[in-house]
């Protein structure tokens, strides 16, 4: 009995014109997005490699820039890939590392653009829920529900015919959208998209992910039309839950947690810092006074007194780096109470939800960020400043004869590569979500279903 | 009244009661209340934040600099510790409209500094999360709500009286089967308008009473316009409501038409014109500028190298005095080049985004807001002038001795730190929208007349 429901329930769903309409339509789009997508991947690399020979050119033995790498799966899910700076200058007489610059995108700011995340978590939850809404709703209107439950069949039966019914159909519309977006953008991105080991394991998590959306929409889908009795009551209720959870929250949920949450301007934390640095180094040119004067009076030789110089510089950089590091940290725990507050207001949305989870798969999200940022740090205090430090102490200002060839040699900065497991399990938290949705969704459908007046 | 008339009023009343009664009006008006409401206050407290901002960067700039050296002047040697640190340089102030209609206003939360060269800073958006969607700012909510509202009051006019029966009774009734879909399309505009008017009016009471803003009289005429083209765009909406009314006989069926067409219209097609804007107008990225710069810079050094091969010169150095006016040009073609570029990027997108009436509604309200391509456009030029008094007064400088240089340069600093941007004129802020209205009006009549052109052929049975 239960295949003989499915079967009617996906000969129904086939020949819908919702989902021949939505065929056609995310078969013209999904080959466009993916292509400007890979398009834009291909400027972006070349970008990358214009920018490491810039920074070759201009870095000295004072100041380097370091770069993020791209992340892997940026054509599939952009994220804060973007948005966020990722070059960020070292400098030796400063403890501010700040980003030297930025693109101007003010067309982005109008229309971000559409990748897969914006396909599956916009356009194929809608077309879920449209599939989904008159389940129930739609065989009670026509009469098909008394039949169908005049024979000797539990409604769970009924129910679970119904919800494969929809998701059957769906999760092939996603394989086929996911590997026609995944084909164009293998073969115009022109191999700068690696799609081997970790990053292909990365994307079936991904399609799993998305899977795990719909099954939310299409349970959200049936548990509204088996609470109303018309299907057109049941879509517009279906229409404005997902406007809102879809399209108005997410929008509007970070700025109302930054107005709940407030924290102090970028510039007032700009100004702190410069303040506290100008202050050291004002503290730090008193004692280079102080000291020439003494080595001068006690008639030392040149050497002590750059071995006196170097010592008295190694220290207050380390004092600045203290000094302003604990500043950086405290603003960065307040951002990030911010942005962890944004997250649990807005986390229960399922876009929101699928979006975090596409963050950690792909490296376009902000938890990998704030690893790049942590790694950028770690290279200043490990790499960088001993480095600089130590070709300062090799040159002998006094002679003149600074050899213009000593340059420094740093090892590259190692940027976090997270391993599969690695990523899914900063992944675990939206994911839960989204399966206790999908749960308790399924919960409600079959409770309304159980009580549902077929009459 | 003539009986003609007072059909059409007929007509268009007995549309607003049964709106009223099934509940939609009062849900349209406390919905998009609701959400204007919201989305002012969290626009209003992110205009605050970026003032706030702002003027803790202009205090910054009159921090004094430290700048000092201390020299180890030993018996058997010397050598020195010196050290320059300054300030920050400086931001531009948000428009005040931006906590309606933010428009390109974010991208300019990022500092430039300007010499011979226009360096601009990265955006300061620290709380990332808000870049990952859209901002919810009155465009936002005029696009999906007012558009979303205007389907609901105008989808089922035509098909929920044919259910009903009463489509038949109604044209017994010596009317034109056209006048019946004017009027029709009079009653759902009003229906959706009336909400829509009160809704907007509490937004703008609210950023006046409780943040002071839009409260002089040119905001005024401002908003009234913005108003306006919404209006004009929820009218569109109410055209393809009736449109697709015509073209089909259920009302579930004409439902999910028509938001697959919302949808298509809504949120793909504006995104689909700006990446065409985008593929006919490429523009060079900054750190393809910087690398022409550069490119340029090494070249100069490389030909005085080998106009002087006795001297060993070190490529990591300043270009010399005679060769520098040259590297000033190059500077100056180069950067034109880019903001050239990406102002006409920005004149390509506005023309296409008129190929959809979301594209139209977004570019729309941000000219008349002031925060729309042409601001952003005067922005860049504002750099553009004050680079290029920059130049002429390090030009001149290298004439002069190096106290005499210092001075001017300086001069030429103040000069271009009083230098403001330009506001826009309320007449070129409405010049500029033409496009968006033009094509808002555009699909309203196509719509209007495919509405009237389907009805005729209707079959009311």
């Amino acid at each position: 009995m239960f295949r003989t429901i499915l079967r009617r329930e996906l000969q129904e769903t086939g020949a819908s014109f919702t989902l021949l309409s939505a065929l056609v339509a995310l078969t013209i789009l999904v080959p466009l997005s993916a292509y400007i997508q890979a398009r834009y991947h291909r400027h972006v690399v070349e970008d990358y490699a214009i920018r490491q020979s810039i920074h070759q050119t201009e870095s000295g033995s004072q100041s380097i820039i370091l770069i993020r790498p791209i992340p892997p799966l940026a054509p599939f899910y952009n994220g804060a890939y973007d948005s966020l700076p990722d070059e960020f200058r070292l400098q030796r007489d400063s403890a501010i590392t700040n980003p030297p610059g930025g693109d101007l995108t003010p067309l982005d700011w109008l229309f971000p653009k559409i990748d897969l995340s914006f396909i599956i978590g916009v356009l194929m939850t809608l077309l879920t829920i449209l599939l989904a809404h008159d389940t129930i709703a739609g065989d009670r209107e026509q009469g098909a529900l008394k039949l169908i439950l005049a024979s000797p069949i539990q409604k769970r039966t009924v129910l679970a015919a119904k919800l494969t019914g929809v998701i059957l159909p769906t999760t092939v519309i996603l394989v086929y959208v996911v590997s026609l977006y995944t084909t164009v953008v293998t073969i115009f991105s022109r191999g700068t998209v690696d799609l081997s080991g970790a990053n292909l394991s990365a994307l079936t998590v991904f399609t799993l992910a998305a899977i795990i959306v719909l099954m939310v929409t299409v349970a959200l889908g049936v548990a509204v039309s088996a609470s109303v009795n018309r299907s057109s009551r049941a879509l517009s209720l279906c229409a404005s839950i997902w406007i809102v959870i879809i399209l108005i929250w997410p929008t509007l949920g970070p700025h109302l947690a930054s107005s709940l949450k407030p924290v102090s301007s970028p510039e007032a934390f700009q100004r702190d810092m410069i303040t506290k640095e100008k202050e050291l180094i004002r503290e730090e040119l008193a004692e280079h006074r102080k000291t020439a004067a003494d080595l001068k009076a006690q008639q030392v030789g040149v050497e002590t007194a750059w071995q006196r110089y170097l010592e008295l510089r190694r220290r207050w950089i380390e004092r600045r780096n203290e000094e302003i590091g604990r500043l950086v940290r405290e603003r960065k725990k307040q951002i990030r109470d911010q942005q962890a507050f944004a997250r649990r207001i807005s986390l229960f949305s399922p876009y929101v939800a699928f979006k975090e989870v596409l963050g950690s798969l792909c490296g376009t999200g902000l938890e990998s960020y704030d690893e790049f940022l942590a790694a950028v740090e770690r290279y200043r205090h490990q790499e960088f400043i001993p480095k600089s430090l130590d070709l300062l102490s090799r040159q002998n200002p006094w002679l003149n004869a600074a050899n213009p060839d000593d340059r420094l040699q740093l090892r590259p900065l190692r940027a976090p590569s997270p391993t599969l497991s690695q990523r899914l399990a900063t992944a675990t938290w939206p994911l839960s979500i989204l399966i206790a949705e999908m749960v308790i969704l399924a919960m409600l459908s079959v409770l309304s279903f159980e009580r549902y007046d077929v009459r | 009244m003539e009986p003609g008339r007072r059909l059409i009023w007929l007509i268009a009343k007995k549309e607003i009661i049964a709106n009223i009664r099934n509940f939609k009006t009062p849900v349209a008006l406390v919905t998009m209340t609701l959400l204007s409401l919201l989305s002012a206050h969290a626009l209003a407290l992110d205009y605050r934040n970026r003032l706030n901002n702002w003027s803790v960067n202009c205090d910054s700039q009159r921090d004094p600099s430290v700048r000092g050296s201390v020299s180890y002047d030993l018996s058997d040697g010397k050598f020195s510790h010196g050290v320059v640190f300054g300030n920050r340089p400086p931001i531009q102030p948000p428009q005040p409209f931006s906590a309606l209609v933010k428009g390109m206003d974010a991208e300019m939360d990022r500092t430039v500094s300007v010499s011979q060269r226009i360096v601009f800073g990265a955006r300061q958006d620290e709380l990332a999360a808000s870049a990952l969607f859209d901002t919810p700012d009155t465009s936002f909510v005029v696009k999906l709500l007012v558009s979303l509202f205007a389907l609901m009051f105008s989808l089922d006019t035509v098909t929920r009286e044919r259910e009903f029966g009463t489509l038949r009774a109604m044209l017994s009734q010596p009317i034109r089967r056209r006048e019946l879909i004017i009027f029709k399309s009079l009653g759902a505009s009003i229906c959706l308008l009336a909400p829509f008017a009160v809704a907007y009016s509490v937004e703008v009471i609210y950023l006046q009473l409780a943040h002071g803003l839009l409260s002089d009289r040119q905001s005024l005429v401002r908003a009234l316009l913005i108003f306006g083209l919404a209006s004009l765009y929820g009218v569109v909406f109410v055209h393809i409501g009736l449109f697709i009314s015509t073209i089909t006989t259920r009302t579930r069926i004409a439902v999910t038409t028509a938001l697959l067409i919302w949808v298509t219209i809504v949120l793909i097609l504006p995104n689909a014109s700006m990446l065409l804007a985008k593929l006919l107008t490429p523009t060079p990225s900054y750190n393809q500028l910087n690398a022409r710069l550069w490119e340029a810079h090494r070249r100069i050094l490389q030909g005085e190298s080998e106009a002087n091969p006795a001297a060993r010169l070190p490529l990591a150095r300043p270009v010399s005095i005679q060769s520098r006016p040259r590297l000033y040009e190059i500077e100056r073609q180069e950067t034109d080049n880019y903001l050239k570029s990406k102002k006409d990027q920005n004149r390509r997108a506005r023309l296409f985004s008129a190929l959809s009436p979301a594209g139209a509604l977004t570019f729309g309200s941000s000219d008349l807001a002031g925060t729309g391509v042409d601001a952003y456009n005067s922005y860049l030029e504002l750099f553009r002038s004050r680079r290029d008094v920059m130049i002429d007064a390090l030009k001149r400088s290298l004439d002069l001795t190096p106290q005499a240089g210092d001075k001017l340069t300086q001069e030429a600093r103040q000069t271009i730190a009083n230098k403001e941007r330009r506001t826009e004129t309320l007449g070129a802020s409405l010049r500029s929208s033409i496009i968006s209205v033009t094509s808002l009006l555009a699909w309203a009549v196509f719509f209007g007349l495919a509405a009237c052109w389907r009805f005729k052929r209707y079959d009311v049975r």
